[in-house]
């Protein structure tokens, strides 16, 4: 409820010309009504994942976003997303030897706010999937955030909790055995082969990859449409 | 969705992927990045039908990525496999310029990854690429002949006409396996009658065996004459009337129906059980629907090892003995038709070729007793040598052997030998008759030179074990696989213990050994390119033993002898042994067993088709499984060298 007061209010700053375009057209897109019904095969899903500078969503940045998109199981190459950003805070020195990025790499990219831009406009009214999803999007709502004023309102799903959920069942408890839902075992685990690790859009593509299994799992289980996908 | 540029990482992952196979891999990279960005990928798992036979062209051809699709015809709705398509395959090119419907079906038979590349993408390339349209045209070329091919295969089949061996060889080419014919119509009886009764209705209806089942014919258990003979007659009392409840053997081993006879062989040897029940869904909380008995196992095909094993035994003279050895070769088309572990068809043919070598020797000692030559009073022993002696003869190759016996006294020394000498005479005579040719090498115990006493051969070996020179040490590996087939293997073994400690002071032997285990290094960038041989014979083919068999036979011996194993083992019983022993080994130890036996019956599978040793196979005649399948093992053996390499530390040896 509250959250369809926060979207009417965003509008009507729209209306008022107080926001940008892009972020207004994708306002508009969030605002349709959620389809529980809708088969999964019809639904648009951006897998997507960020590299940042550390892993406090508070002080630290996002340095690059990758993002890849589903209909329904199958990947599409063509609709695929990279921005690399131009960051003033620097990256840890653990961070850098992760995703490999230097000062002088991301000098080259985006400004922040139009990293945004494009990544809503690529975005639209897609169910978002991500591995260990809560981090990059509150990453991604930091941005909004800082210069909007909004935050994400798509749909989400965390391919950690979704194939934990596929092979324990939903009452698991994930806490003391978080390792085996890192990405790398799970891909292993999926026989999905490693490359392009720790690059945003190397990471979305194997977690892409990771949901088509788990959706072909989930598939056996019933799930079969958006709305017993998200448990909604 | 948006026209924004998409990711390049993306785009760059997926055509380095894509540009590994043809036709892409010709292309120029700008080119391959457009494909790449117009594709999809897709996972689908084992099972899911892709696109049917007669239905409408799609609107994508795809390339397997990862997985495997079988493409198959449907004749009077049976399905005739045309193609399996595995990591590289491009399939559904009909779709790029047919305009009918599909000629065949397309399913995945084990989870796969695929790269569904729009119909629209691959004409414009063919338009601008002519390496691209010459490639699609002999790829719809080729389909439209392998649907042909199999189409005759199966109508050949159909007509029936052939020879039952013919047929087993056809099994061997189409993996269609034979099912053991079940009893449908079961005898069976209620628990609380009494065993007289039970007993009336075997005999009455002429069955040896009888299923006792409850009210809703779950079966409770099982009589048989056995237990009639051991529970009733032998004992004391009147037994007679008890209910067959007390005498029965419960449970029923049940099983569902449509097994083979691989399937029941093994099941036989492996419960020691002779009478198996089925039931509708394989457990005994179903009906009883029919019954094997070991009788219906043996006589679905008139060969089983064990009736075998029984007539060479029996056999009276050296035809007879060829004729069951030749039988023999059958029953070796029906397990590997259907696909029996290699390992059990090793073990049971280990032991067939030893009863025949048993039975040539048996026949050799008693002739030469009616002769009237007397046999010494010195202990000796028959050694195979080389593959026979790993137990790892399948066909019927060269013959290896050779005899040791015991040092005579030296005023007898030549008495003796011209006794054992005479024996392994008519022993490898008879062998030459049951179709093992000889040893073009002349290594049998025919010659003098392989015919001789515990200080003989030690001689022999303590000069290749002192002195060890490149080229007699690659001529005497053989040597080092000896194993006692008949006679004392005391004294065989006694031999191998004093050749362990000859090895174990003989400084840089092992180093030799194992470099010259690394003498065939595998063909390694192995896809489409066989590495083939460049001798004139076999030219275009590729000698499996020499690059792959060996280089693994080879390892495993320098290993075995260097961890003092005294046993008599075959190859993958020496990497199973070693693999706990070697720290950080027990992994790709496992891996090589794997390999070998692959290799083994690749090898078996491909003389048998061609009747000849299987050893030169032409790379064009191998399935994509086996092609994939070959890769891996490469991979395998280069793995061992180097392993091999490093713990020898061969870098350091020059030549």
């Amino acid at each position: 409820m509250i959250e369809l007061i926060r979207k009417k209010l965003l509008l009507r700053r729209c209306r008022n010309g107080e926001l940008p375009e892009s972020v207004c057209r994708y306002l508009h897109r969030v605002d349709e009504p959620f389809r529980a019904q809708a088969p999964i095969e019809a639904a648009r899903f951006v897998i997507f994942d960020t590299e940042t500078t550390g892993f406090d969503f508070k002080s630290d940045r996002i340095i690059s976003i990758g993002a890849v998109s589903m209909r329904g199981s199958v990947i599409g190459v063509a609709d695929s997303f990279e921005a690399l950003l131009r960051q003033e805070v620097t990256s840890e020195r653990d961070a850098v030897t992760v995703h490999g990025l230097l000062r002088r790499d991301t000098d080259s990219g985006l400004d922040e706010r139009d990293a945004a831009y494009r990544f809503l406009d690529y975005l639209g009214n897609a169910v978002i999937v991500a591995h260990h999803a809560d981090f990059d999007i509150a990453m991604i709502n930091q941005v909004l955030a800082r210069h909007f004023g909004i935050r994400l309102f798509n749909e989400a799903l965390d391919t950690a909790s979704f194939a934990k959920r596929l092979e324990k069942g939903p009452y698991y408890n994930l806490a003391h055995k978080s390792g085996e839902y890192r990405l790398d075992n799970l891909c292993e685990r999926y026989g999905i082969r490693l490359y392009d690790r720790h690059t945003a859009p190397g990471d979305s593509y194997l977690t892409a990859q990771l949901f088509q299994r788990l959706l072909a799992v989930g598939r056996k289980a019933g799930i079969d449409t958006v709305g017993k996908l998200l448990l909604k | 969705m948006n026209n924004a540029t998409p990711s390049n990482t993306i785009v760059e992952r997926v055509a380095s992927d894509l540009g590994k196979y043809p036709p892409f891999d010709r292309l120029p990279e700008q080119r391959i990045r457009q494909v790449a960005q117009s594709l999809f990928v897709e996972y689908h798992e084992e099972g899911e039908m892709l696109f049917r036979k007669g239905e409408q062209l799609g609107r994508f051809s795809y390339m397997v990525m990862k997985g495997a699709v079988r493409l198959f015809d449907t004749i009077d709705g049976e399905e005739v496999l045309v193609d399996l398509c595995d990591e590289g395959d491009l399939f559904g090119v009909r779709a790029i310029f047919g305009t009918s419907d599909y000629l065949l079906s397309a399913q995945v038979v084990e989870e796969s990854l695929l790269f569904a590349i729009p119909v629209e993408t691959i004409r414009e390339l063919s338009l601008s690429e002519p390496s691209v349209a010459a490639f699609l045209t002999g790829e719809i070329a080729k389909s439209v002949q392998n649907i042909e091919h199999s189409l005759s295969e199966a109508f050949d089949l159909r007509r029936g006409a052939l020879e039952p061996s013919e047929l087993t060889l056809r099994c061997l080419l189409d993996n269609e396996p034979l099912v053991v014919d079940q009893v449908r119509e079961v005898i069976t009886c209620p628990p609380h009658i009494v065993i007289r009764e039970a007993a009336r209705i075997m005999s009455e209806n002429n069955i040896g065996s009888i299923i006792v089942v409850s009210e809703n014919r779950h079966p409770l258990g099982i009589i048989t004459d056995t237990d009639l003979r051991k529970k009733v007659v032998a004992v004391a009392g009147q037994v007679n009337e008890r209910p067959v409840s007390e005498i029965m053997t419960s449970p029923v081993y049940t099983i569902t129906a449509g097994k083979t006879v691989a399937d029941m062989t093994m099941l036989m040897v492996r419960t020691k059980l002779r009478h198996f029940c089925i039931t509708e869904d394989g457990t005994p909380d179903s009906p009883v629907s029919g019954i094997i008995s070991e009788h219906d196992i043996v006589t679905s095909e008139g060969v089983n090892p064990a009736v075998l094993m029984k007539s060479i035994m029996q056999s009276e003279s050296v035809e007879q003995l060829g004729a069951e050895r030749d039988k023999a070769e059958k029953l070796l088309q029906m397990y590997i038709a259907q696909e029996v572990s290699i390992h059990f068809v090793l073990n049971i043919f280990s032991e067939l070729n030893d009863a025949v070598i048993v039975k040539a020797i048996e026949f050799a000692l008693a002739g030469m007793k009616a002769e009237g030559m007397k046999r010494p009073d010195v202990e000796f022993c028959w050694l195979s040598l080389g593959s026979e002696g790993r137990k790892e003869q399948l066909l019927r190759t060269d013959q290896d052997n050779a005899i040791l016996y015991a040092d005579p006294p030296p005023e007898r020394r030549e008495e003796v030998q011209r006794y054992f000498l005479e024996l392994g005479k008519r022993v490898c005579d008879t062998l030459v008759a049951c179709g093992f040719t000889k040893c073009p090498a002349d290594i049998m115990a025919s010659n003098p030179q392989w015919c001789q006493p515990l200080g003989g051969w030690m001689n022999y070996f303590r000069k290749w074990i002192q002195t060890p020179e490149p080229k007699a040490l690659m001529h005497s590996t053989i040597f080092f696989d000896f194993r006692p087939v008949y006679g004392s293997t005391p004294l065989a073994m006694e031999m191998k213990r004093q050749i362990l400690k000859e090895v174990e002071q003989g400084r840089g032997f092992l180093q030799f050994f194992a470099k010259n285990a690394l003498q065939n290094p595998p063909p390694l960038g192995f896809f489409r390119n066989f590495l083939v041989e460049k001798s004139r014979e076999h030219a275009h083919e590729f000698d499996i033993k020499a690059r792959a068999m060996m280089p693994l036979s080879d390892a495993s011996r320098v290993l075995v002898y260097e961890q003092k194993i005294g046993d008599f083992l075959s190859t993958t019983e020496r990497f199973r042994r070693l693999g706990p022993l070697i720290s950080g080994f027990e992994e790709l130890a496992a891996e090589a067993v794997d390999a070998y036996e692959f290799l083994i019956l690749l090898k078996t599978k491909h003389g048998l088709a061609n009747s000849s040793s299987g050893r030169y196979i032409n790379p064009e005649g191998l399935n994509k499984i086996e092609r994939q399948t070959l890769r891996n093992v490469f991979s395998t053996i280069g793995k061992v060298q180097n392993m091999l390499n490093l713990r020898f530390q061969l870098d350091y040896i020059r030549d």
